[in-house]
């Protein structure tokens, strides 16, 4: 770098060297694979599986980079920094998500016409309402994740998860724990109101007579509550160390903890719950679209590389026939019973507009409060 | 070091193998350069300061304008086909509720006590190290402290969690002890914080408090118990005035440090204990979409910190001149 | 100074390091734990964590990234922090506190504030994330540290070494790398731990200004994501011990390298 030359002092030079060293392997890839093509993916550690990976580079002679990711909120920030000459191809957007990216003309459509085992996906996620914007497909849903109430089945019954209340239930004061975001569409949920705020899209006072009120609920609450969490590892942390005993999570951290022996349980509880989608989406302006599209109908080709993502994150597996390749303890801690999927409905994007400018504001006033 | 003054520069013909020093100073292209920066003080001065003044605006204040900018259009990143036109608007958000102004201080406060916190426990460790173990040992002890700072910040946080869970380790020796028979529920209140906090902050402040505490003579405390006095006397009248220096520049890197901080509250904080990083990062995060106001909600954030730090320095300098009468 | 005194003193500092020592103890046990998940009780012990760290080359060479990025920001930081220091400290001159404010403004400005401005300034620069862009801002990041401490340690400089020098025809510049630098030695190691700790723990403005290769923090937070295993533990205690042996390595070096010199 422009410092050799200061570099007077021979072992920082060797070190330097050494770190050099060890850290070449990723670029002496890089260079060597630019010749046969590549494809740059941003997404969640384990989302793409390494086995698939490695069968892909060696089949199609294209080199994956994955460059992982950690939040919704920064691959946005990322992108939109980036813009408008991304280095990336394909991403990872939740699926109520889509509407902020492409709003801000982040993402290009899907021709699905090209992904040949498109119809390996269930239909319930590849032709959901949510899924078609402006009249265009913008991903393929690849894993599915649900708002759901967890327990520890040695303290809280199977019983007492049957409803949301019990996590506000003096009961269990100072050892619930939520994320404050999705709960404030949950306890509307609970309250016989329309989380997703397309029944107020004509009338915002109302919608904003009903934040008043969730917001005041939250705030009377609020003593009750351990943690307001961001994270699924805070989520566990909490858990295993016995800090909380219920509380509100995705389905994907539930389930890793409970195929890991741990005496968890989930439920959607009576009053509702709502659904999200994990798609891959094709960015504007991709560097490697071809190669993105080759990926994509690799990647949907098999139910079993479905599993296999459904093994690694706990989330549901948007694939037809995924659930044949799972084993029991994961089979049951991704499916739920009949009489609970009937309250589960999906985030929606259309009001995000008018729901985020509610809610943000709503959810600094709690934390304060 | 007298015998390095002695040797700085070597006279012609008193030595017969000239030293690096020696040829050095001799050789013509050095005199000449010499001559050019050293031509007169202004000259001097302006060489000297040409390359921090274009640093420091290019690579300081580059970054920040590039944000205050931002604070200050309507909407930022541009969507297509929009127009943006300046704004203050999101300043205005920051001063009209009060509900942003609850985390502000209370970061400020937060900061305030943990940087005192810090200098409270760490005083003494540097102290010990500075003048009670002998050299030999002092660099042996002080590497010893520094080791768990290695561990990245996530890692040790949650290395906190373990310790202070319900089922941590600090609960399960008090159970086994018999001393309490249900779990203190230590974890996400302002006391893991402070814990967490002081545990990211203490290796910055026990380094300029050992620097500081090293080069202080010995001889000094010990003219003052001669002269009859006390301990703590000599504590307050002579160690701590001259080690302000040392104490100054440590809490100014510990405030600075622990207002910016975003992982460890977040991750150790309870319900009630939210910072304004927090805040700041959730117009960047969760909404996305509103990076002009975080990019505002920042700017009010750095400017009441100089504000702070600027004073803190006038008040050490204070202190420092009233002793020095 | 009393025994009981120096007892007491001897007592805070080794409950310092028991506090400083515990989560690490306890963070390296968990490594160990056969599970998915950290925490207590531990029903069964593995050392398959330890032997997955050294098979995963994409931990390795993160490692080895990080280790460089670390290396070669600190050195531009030192250089450049030093520098600033000599201009500001005992001088006074128009817009010196202007100067200072602006040299130690990196390090007020919230970790993710910064990264994103970063990363609208490289593009306007036309820097590619990657390598560079992250030595680059890790360094000036780092800048306001090295000032504050090569400030502190040079308002002590005696003058009187300074005017002996003088009187003794030695001219500024040699003056300065004979009597200025040598004195700031201890400041600048200080100062090069804080950068290389600050630049090794670093994840946002890695993640911001990074490509396709992670930085270890990088790679840890995405890992984390899937849940705090035991492998991040692992991979950590590794780290500590590697990082750990380098130091040792280049502090017995350089107390050699002093010593031949001094002969």
């Amino acid at each position: 770098m422009t410092n050799l030359k200061l570099n007077r002092r021979r072992f920082i030079g060797t070190t330097v060297a050494a770190g050099g060293l060890l850290a070449s392997p990723a670029y002496l890839r890089r260079s060597m694979a630019q010749g046969s093509g590549e494809v740059n993916i941003w997404t969640y550690n384990d989302f793409v599986p390494q086995a698939f990976k490695e069968q892909f580079e060696s089949e199609t002679g294209i080199k994956v980079n994955v460059r992982l990711v950690d939040d919704q909120g920064k691959q946005f920030n990322l992108l939109a920094a980036e813009q408008p000459n991304p280095t990336v191809d394909i991403m990872t957007v939740a699926g109520h998500r889509f509407l902020q990216f492409i709003e801000s003309d982040l993402l290009a459509p899907m021709d699905t016409g090209r992904l040949n085992n498109w119809d390996k996906i269930n239909p319930t996620f590849s032709e959901s309402d949510w899924a078609t914007i402006n009249g265009e497909k913008w991903g393929a849903p690849i894993l599915s994740g649900m708002e759901v109430l967890s327990y520890n089945t040695d303290y809280v019954t199977a019983e007492e998860a049957q409803t949301w209340d019990t996590l506000f239930s003096e009961k269990y004061k100072g050892q619930t724990a939520y994320i404050i975001q999705d709960m404030l569409s949950i306890v509307m949920l609970m309250k016989g109101y329309d989380g997703n705020f397309i029944e107020y899209a004509d009338d915002h006072e109302r919608a904003a007579e009903i934040m008043a009120e969730i917001q005041e609920f939250m705030i009377e609450k609020k003593p009750l509550v351990r943690k307001y969490y961001d994270g699924g590892a805070e989520f566990q942390q909490m858990m295993v160390n016995q800090d909380i005993l219920l509380g509100h999570s995705w389905n994907g951290p539930a389930a890793a903890l409970i195929n890991d022996g741990f005496p968890l349980a989930m439920s959607i509880p009576q009053e509702g719950s709502y659904g999200f989608v994990y798609t891959f989406n094709i960015a504007k302006n991709a560097p490697n679209a071809d190669n993105a599209y080759t990926f994509l109908d690799a990647l949907l080709s098999s139910p079993e590389i479905g599993a296999s993502m459904t093994k690694a994150s706990g989330f549901i597996s948007t694939y037809k026939g995924a659930d044949k390749f799972l084993n029991e303890l994961e089979r049951k801690s991704t499916s739920f019973p009949e009489e609970q999927l009937a309250n589960l409905q999906f985030f929606r994007a259309e009001e995000n507009e008018l729901k985020y400018g509610l809610m943000d504001p709503a959810v600094e006033a709690i934390k304060a409060a | 070091m007298p015998s390095d003054t002695a040797q700085i520069h070597q006279r012609p013909g008193t030595s017969e193998t000239p030293t690096f020093w020696g040829r050095m100073t001799r050789w013509t292209p050095y005199r000449a350069l010499v001559d050019v920066i050293y031509g007169s003080p202004r000259r001097q001065f302006l060489i000297l300061a040409i390359f921090p003044l274009i640093w420091v605006l290019t690579q300081h204040l580059g970054p920040m304008m590039q944000m205050a900018r931002v604070s200050l259009t309507s909407a930022y990143p541009v969507a297509p086909d929009t127009e943006t036109f300046f704004t203050l608007e999101h300043y205005m958000k920051f001063f009209g509720d009060s509900i942003f102004w609850q985390p502000f201080f209370r970061t400020l406060a937060f900061a305030f006590v943990f940087t005192f916190c810090t200098l409270i426990i760490t005083y003494p460790v540097a102290y010990f190290l500075a003048r009670h173990v002998s050299r030999r040992n002092q660099m042996l002890m002080l590497l010893l402290l520094l080791i768990p700072f290695w561990v990245g910040e996530i890692v040790r946080t949650y290395a906190i969690m373990i310790l202070l869970g319900n089922t941590g380790a600090v609960n399960l020796v008090l159970k086994t002890l018999g001393l309490i028979d249900r779990p203190i529920p230590f974890m996400y209140t302002s006391f893991s914080m402070g814990v967490g906090t002081v545990y990211l902050t203490a290796l910055y402040m026990l380094l300029p408090l050992y620097s500081a505490l090293e080069k202080l003579p010995k001889s000094y405390n010990e003219a003052g118990a001669d002269l009859g006095a006390g301990a703590w006397t000599r504590f307050r009248r002579i160690t701590l005035p001259l080690t302000l220096e040392g104490i100054g520049s440590g809490c100014t890197l510990v405030f600075l440090i622990s207002t910016g901080f975003y992982a460890t509250p977040v991750l150790l904080g309870g319900p009630s204990t939210t910072v304004f990083a927090e805040t700041i990062a959730g117009f960047f995060h969760v909404a996305g979409d509103q990076w002009p106001t975080g990019a505002a909600f920042a700017t009010i954030m750095f400017l009441a910190a100089l504000a702070l730090t600027a004073m803190f320095q006038r008040i050490i300098k204070a202190m420092r001149k009233g002793d020095a009468r | 100074m009393t025994r009981g005194n120096r007892i007491f003193m001897a007592c805070i500092y080794w409950a310092f390091v028991l506090y400083v020592f515990v989560p690490l103890i306890l963070m390296i046990l968990m490594g160990f734990k056969d599970s998915k998940f950290i925490g207590f009780p531990i029903r069964s012990w593995t050392l398959d964590w330890y032997t997955g760290v050294f098979n995963d080359g994409a931990v390795v060479s993160a490692f080895g990234y990080s280790i460089a990025i670390a290396v070669l920001s600190t050195l531009v930081s030192i250089l450049v922090g030093t520098w600033i220091a000599v201009l500001l400290e005992g001088r006074k001159f128009v817009g010196r506190a202007v100067i200072f404010g602006l040299a130690v403004m990196p390090a007020l400005v919230p970790g993710i504030i910064s990264a994103i401005a970063f990363r609208i300034y490289a593009r306007g620069l036309g820097i590619e994330p990657g390598m560079g862009a992250i030595i680059w801002a890790h360094a000036v990041h780092n800048v306001p540290f090295v000032v504050l401490v090569v400030m502190a340690r040079l308002s002590t400089l005696p003058k009187s070494q300074l005017e002996a020098a003088r009187d003794l025809g030695a001219d500024p510049m040699v003056v300065f790398l004979r009597i200025t630098l040598p004195y700031l030695i201890p400041a600048i190691v200080g100062a090069s731990i804080f950068c290389l700790l600050l630049s090794f723990d670093d994840f946002v403005r890695s993640f911001f200004l990074g490509g396709y290769d992670p930085t270890l923090p990088v790679l840890i937070f995405a890992k984390l994501r899937s849940g705090m295993s035991p492998e991040i533990n692992a991979i950590a205690t590794v780290a500590l011990v590697v990082t750990a042996a380098i130091g040792i390595w280049a502090e017995r070096f350089t107390r050699r390298m002093n010593k031949d010199s001094q002969s």
